[in-house]
């Protein structure tokens, strides 16, 4: 009984919030902007609180790693709790401007800034990769794929222009009139889908994420 | 009274709930309302027995999102995607699968535990339950990792990957491909949409990720959210030929109209 009044309290604030965002968005009253605001400085506090759950989780996670000595991973799962802690310890030197310290600094810009940009760049190989498999002509719609990616492709490269000098300009084609509208179709149904996801969690229908077991 | 330049979106927002309403309550008295089944969702039965006969774990994962439920494109996709996850872990508990989820949005953590929790307590396997099924990882890129590295080391024989997804997409898809995995991905962020289905084998796109709820409950009331929806997309089709046609006749009228 209390699990039931729980969840249906729930519902009901969720939609109560859903209704006092929407009349923020498109009415201008003093009272309720200032719900909206203070709502949203909540959903701020309450998202870094978060971080706490997330930090648990890693600690949880490499801690029973290290435990059982699971292989191939134990010693990178040490290293890592060892870091989480050494950062963590830094941060608190100087809490209110953690980055004011310049080991801090130097470990975001020289350890996790570069590579997380390592890994951005070889998102490149894996594009040619997975290009490579859409763009083969097993039909007319994959066949008219590839054609397009030549042209696209080809404009952006230098010899384009060397093979063809209207190659950079049908490229210019599919990128900005050939692919726009079907991409604008793609956002204007997913708003729609969007706003029906909302209207069901308004009317507390859409109950997968609360904790509900969907269908089965 | 209402902020300028919002007046159409309002009186647009109002029909459509109107519609929603009209045909949930149509739903709700018993008119069948057909909806055709998205072979991704039809897939995850499939790809769940996968991993049974092969012994290995299914992987699931939600995507970068912005890293919080907060943001109003990303937020609701991941949503969306917990509310499939409750499928799929109670599909995967029935056959004794071990899911495994990662995260790197901290917000949703509380939620996925919830929602993995009473799959396994729904299926009557609650002390299997383990909370470190759940991954979490802060960031992109460590997400990413997080990600590679158990699938070259666990090999999953299926992964899903429903969610906001951002450039770690066409890396995740591909490293899937390379193990071998059977693929189901969905995604509303267009950018992303061409590399989940050229590197998955089944995709939800764009709105179909926020419908697909209605594919597994069959609920009445999402079922008529959905034909409200349909109604809408063709108000929306007919406004686009009307503005092409008059466009010619440089008629501002329309555009004046959606503008206020």
């Amino acid at each position: 009984m209390a699990e039931v009044v729980r969840r249906e309290a729930v519902y009901a604030l969720t939609a109560i919030i859903v209704v006092i965002m929407m009349v923020d968005f498109f009415f201008t009253i003093p009272a309720i902007s200032a719900i909206a605001g203070e709502l949203r400085t909540w959903a701020t506090i309450i998202s870094t609180m978060a971080l706490t759950l997330g930090a648990v989780n890693i600690i949880r996670v490499h801690s029973r790693n290290v435990r059982r000595r699971a292989p191939g991973v134990w010693y990178h799962s040490a290293w890592l709790i060892f870091i989480f802690a050494f950062v963590l310890l830094l941060g608190f030197t100087d809490i209110n401007n953690p980055s004011s310290n310049p080991v801090y600094k130097w470990i975001f810009d020289n350890a996790y800034v570069s590579l997380g940009q390592t890994w951005y760049a070889i998102t490149g190989f894996y594009i040619a990769s997975a290009a490579y498999r859409a763009f083969r002509a097993r039909n007319i719609d994959a066949a008219l794929l590839l054609i397009a990616g030549i042209f696209v492709m080809l404009m952006n490269a230098p010899i384009g222009e060397v093979i063809w000098v209207q190659i950079p300009r049908i490229g210019r084609w599919f990128n900005d009139v050939g692919q726009v509208p079907a991409m604008r179709t793609f956002l204007i149904v997913a708003a729609f889908g969007l706003l029906a996801f909302g209207f069901r969690t308004l009317l507390g229908r859409e109950r997968g994420f609360y904790g509900e077991v969907a269908g089965g | 009274m209402i902020v300028a330049g919002r007046q159409t979106a309002f009186v647009f927002l109002i029909v459509t709930i109107a519609l929603f309403y009209i045909f949930l309550e149509m739903a709700r008295r018993g008119r069948k309302i057909p909806i055709r089944t998205f072979p991704a969702i039809a897939a995850i039965p499939e790809a769940i027995g996968r991993c049974a006969e092969m012994g290995k774990p299914l992987l699931y994962t939600s995507g970068y999102a912005m890293e919080t439920l907060s943001n109003p494109d990303q937020g609701p996709q991941t949503l969306a995607s917990i509310s499939i996850l409750s499928h799929v872990a109670r599909l995967a508990v029935r056959a004794g699968v071990k899911l495994y989820y990662f995260t790197c949005i901290k917000d949703s953590l509380p939620l996925v535990e919830e929602t993995l929790r009473t799959a396994y307590l729904e299926e009557g396997k609650p002390e299997e339950f383990d909370p470190l099924q759940i991954n979490y990882q802060a960031g992109q890129s460590p997400y990413l990792n997080a990600v590679m590295g158990f699938m070259q080391r666990e090999r999953p024989a299926s992964n899903i990957l429903m969610g906001g997804f951002y450039y770690e997409s066409v890396v995740m898809g591909e490293a899937g491909n390379t193990i071998g995995a059977m693929q189901i991905a969905g995604t509303a962020n267009t950018h992303q949409m061409p590399f989940l289905i050229a590197t998955c084998d089944y995709c939800l796109i764009a709105e179909e990720l926020y419908a697909a709820s209605a594919d597994i409950t069959k609920d009445p009331w999402i079922l008529g959210c959905l034909r409200g929806e349909d109604i809408m997309k063709l108000v929306i089709l007919v406004l686009l030929i009307v503005g092409f046609v008059i466009s010619f006749a440089r008629v501002p009228i329309l555009i004046d109209i959606l503008k206020r």
